[in-house]
């Protein structure tokens, strides 16, 4: 029983992070829940694994890997075709005009959405560092990638987060109150 | 700094990667350039807002509690490590003993054919100096059949005192001795007839390089070796091996005997 009581220190406390990941990365609700039960039972598994001190991103990085395990069963096209052309394309062409989007109302829906609707390469970094609030090394180490890849892919996802015709629209509907 | 080294820099200052130095720096360039400080205001309200706006979804109570219930139905994981790294060790073993039995096999291999070479050589070296003793009439330096001449003649040219034997009842009689050299060594030759053949048997002192060896053919003379009484001895002559081992065998025994 030594490795539920580890659990329950090193996971529990965690939880909260775990499915705001799995809520982000998976969009729905019960699709998160699914994913960190299977990393919760994968954290049991490994739990004399963890040497470092950083519980935290230890359990985020096993929430990530059984997200991308549970996206290629359930969502290959997801992973497959998730490159960024096609917020890009959005960005470059709204389907939706202001006026449509004002429209939906509150500006923490449009954002939300915007947010959303990143490729999940953008998403997951732009969760861990502004939600999260990870430093570089942390998320570097989570999603396996060199820091210079996570400043760069913030970067973008920052990019695309403020030309997003989501927020252009309240912004310009905001500006206009002002004046 | 300029605006283009302060662009790559921004986001690291707004996501308070950068301090010291370089964050000085950089924020005093940010002072004075109305462009380079709005990056970085865009990007700490950018923050604001996702902080403000965007949900942060906390594990619903559900969740927390059918995890409670099922991590106390659960059993107790596998204590061994993950199946990959188990493999892993196995292969690293597997590799390790395979180079340890390859070294061995290398060694084994190298040893005997170094072994089997330095028998040949000797072999090759002892019958050269018997046709080298026979060619320049040099075979007997003490003639005597009498052993108490030959061994003592022997003893005060070398460092060693071979044993010497007659062996009249064999039907080999002693010639006689000489000195002779031999694997770089001055050693004791002893020389038989049998009949009309002449068998010289080289004798020194035994080494731990010594090693016992059944009659060999070197251009038509056997070349037998054996040990005994700490001696080495190597026999070569013309005639049949079975006599040459017969001859070498009683020499050496009776060297040990006495």
């Amino acid at each position: 029983m030594a490795e539920h009581a580890r659990f329950k220190d090193l996971v529990l406390p965690h939880l909260d992070a775990g499915y705001n990941l799995a809520r982000w990365l998976s969009r729905d609700g019960d699709d998160a829940e699914d994913v960190v039960q299977d990393a919760c039972l994968r954290a049991l598994k490994y739990a004399g694994s963890l040497h470092g001190t950083d519980a935290r991103a230890w359990f985020l990085t096993i929430v990530r890997h059984a997200f991308y395990d549970w996206c290629r069963r359930n969502r290959p096209a997801e992973i497959a075709h998730d490159d960024g052309a096609a917020v890009d394309a959005a960005v470059a062409n709204p389907a939706s005009g202001p006026e449509q989007m004002a429209m939906r109302g509150a500006e923490s829906r449009a954002l939300s959405d915007a947010l959303a609707e990143l490729p999940l390469q953008y998403r997951e970094v732009l969760v861990l560092r502004e939600l999260e609030e990870l430093s570089y090394k942390q998320i570097a180490h989570i999603v396996e990638i060199p820091i210079g890849t996570v400043m760069s892919r913030l970067a973008r996802g920052r990019g695309m987060l403020q030309r997003s015709p989501l927020l252009h629209a309240i912004r310009g509907q905001s500006s206009g109150g002002e004046a | 700094m300029n605006c283009h080294e302060a662009a790559t820099l921004v986001a690291a200052l707004a996501d308070g990667e950068i301090d010291g130095l370089r964050g000085r720096s950089l924020e005093k360039h940010l002072q004075g350039c109305a462009e380079c400080a709005a990056k970085r205001d865009a990007i700490v309200v950018l923050r604001r807002r996702l902080r403000d706006e965007v949900s942060y979804h906390r594990a619903p109570p559900a969740l927390r509690d059918r995890l409670l219930v099922a991590l106390a139905t659960a059993p107790v994981p596998d204590a061994t490590p993950p199946r990959r790294a188990r493999e892993r060790w196995r292969w690293l073993a597997t590799g390790a003993l395979a180079g340890c039995a390859a070294t061995l096999c290398a060694w084994l291999i190298g040893t005997a054919v170094i072994g089997w070479q330095a028998s040949e050589d000797l072999a090759v070296e002892a019958a050269t100096a018997h046709v080298r003793a026979t060619l320049g009439n040099h075979l007997v330096e003490v003639a005597s059949s009498d052993r108490h001449t030959v061994k003592p003649w022997l003893s005060a040219r070398l460092d060693f005192s071979p044993p010497v034997r007659e062996l009249p009842n064999k039907g080999c009689v002693l010639a006689g001795g000489r000195l002779d050299y031999l694997d770089r060594q001055h050693v004791a030759v002893l020389v038989y007839r049998y009949r009309d053949h002449v068998i010289d048997v080289f004798v020194r002192p035994e080494s731990s390089r010594t090693s016992a060896w059944a009659p060999r053919s070197v251009r038509g003379f056997n070349v037998a070796r054996a040990t005994g009484g700490g001696m080495d001895w190597v026999a070569v002559s013309d005639v049949n091996p079975e006599v040459l081992a017969e001859l070498l065998g009683n020499l050496a025994r009776d060297g040990a005997a006495s």
